[in-house]
């Protein structure tokens, strides 16, 4: 698994239109990248990297998924993406994220959904100038949309992230005063993922902070990012990510910005 | 080694309405209130009482349980000392705080009241404790 050098551009972050992250990436070898799930949904855009200016760009668009993927790469291919916040996507997209569950649409299949995603795929002077180009169109999206991310799913994706994915769907229903069903259903609205599948991305992610960026023991990241024991995290580990935590690769971790 | 007490941190879902709330419920000042607006300071004498966003959480790493007002109270408190308790509690009612316990005096002679601030902490409202 060679994984492409992937770069975040915090300046063009911009939660308030739901913009969570802007990445850029680009393959020098042959190989594969591979993708966690993070919960998250992206517009992409993927071009060779070999002469400017810029041409053949190909928009995807990625929904939530629930297991890892390989995107095999060749020496060049080169991708600018913004990564949406987890509620935002139907503001801007206008499509319920459910319907891209554990899926993602290329080329042809974006132009005909959104059929003013062409204007992105013009030629380009370099990955900035592609990168401000996806800025603008969510914020354009975000401006004219009159698709309100409710409140209530706000504050229940918040309190399920803030919990490092530990909250169970009836403490997160009981705790914002709404019942069980009504809880799932805003849930799954507004990420596209089962409460269940969300929270354990969210406790996957963290167990993942815990050993690469504080060190920690697997038995006491484990621990703390409230697995049963070692076991249980090694068993969501191979199922999540597809490795071992006593093997991490060099993986891609979300970064959160509110 | 030398410990001294920094400051309280609460992590809330929304920090300049918290701020504002503090503001408009209790009196206090805001301190300082980052342009990201992830984290503030209010204006508490040598130690500060700060609020910063659930997100903050997250990027530091931390998990914690969120305070929310439908839930039940997390097991701690902010005590704010008042020069008129009884006045402090309506004043922080009618500003939207939730009511949980009028001001009344204690035994040793402090006046003890509650309400639960917009994201559900606990805030005592109490005179100063009799010498």
């Amino acid at each position: 698994m060679t994984l492409g050098r992937y770069t975040e551009l915090p300046h063009l972050a911009d939660a308030n239109a739901g913009i969570e992250a802007v990445w850029a990436s680009v393959s020098r070898n042959e190989g594969s990248y591979r993708v966690l799930p993070d919960g998250r949904c992206d517009i992409i855009l993927r071009f060779a990297l070999n002469a400017l200016p810029l041409r053949e760009l190909t928009p995807i668009v990625t929904g939530p998924t629930t297991g890892y993927c390989d995107v095999p790469l060749e020496p060049g291919a080169a991708f600018v993406g913004v990564r949406l916040r987890p509620g935002h996507f139907q503001r801007i997209l206008g499509l319920e994220p459910i319907r891209l569950h554990g899926d993602a649409l290329i080329g042809a299949a974006v132009l005909g959904q959104w059929p003013d995603m062409a204007a992105l795929c013009v030629p380009a002077s370099d990955q900035q100038e592609l990168a401000g180009r996806l800025v603008r169109f969510v914020r354009k999206r975000d401006a004219e949309s009159d698709f309100e991310v409710a409140p209530l799913g706000r504050n229940i994706i918040s309190a399920l992230h803030a919990s490092g994915g530990r909250l169970r769907i009836a403490e997160l229903a009981a705790m914002h005063g709404v019942s069980e069903r009504t809880a799932r259903r805003v849930l799954l609205r507004a990420t596209g993922l089962t409460p269940k599948a969300f929270a354990a991305i969210i406790q996957f992610h963290r167990a993942l902070r815990l050993l690469r960026d504080h060190h920690l023991s697997p038995a006491d990241a484990a621990f703390e990012a409230g697995f049963a024991d070692q076991s249980h995290m090694t068993r969501v580990f191979r199922r999540l990510g597809g490795f071992s935590p006593a093997r991490l690769p060099e993986v891609t971790l979300v970064t959160i910005s509110d | 080694m030398a410990v001294r007490f920094g400051y309280t941190i609460l992590y809330v879902p929304d920090v300049p309405a918290t701020v504002s709330f503090y503001e408009a419920a209790f009196g206090l000042k805001r301190r300082f209130v980052h342009e990201s607006s992830l984290y503030a300071e209010m204006e508490t004498g040598v130690t500060a009482l700060a609020f910063a966003s659930e997100t903050m959480a997250e990027l530091n790493g931390l998990a914690v349980r969120a305070n929310r007002r439908s839930d039940l109270a997390a097991g701690f408190e902010i005590a704010l000392v008042c020069s008129a308790p009884h006045e402090a509690y309506e004043k922080a009612v009618s500003a939207g705080a939730s009511p949980v316990k009028p001001p009344e005096e204690k035994p040793s002679g402090q006046v003890v009241g509650y309400v639960r601030d917009l994201n559900g902490c606990l805030v005592e409202l109490c005179s100063a404790t009799p010498a």
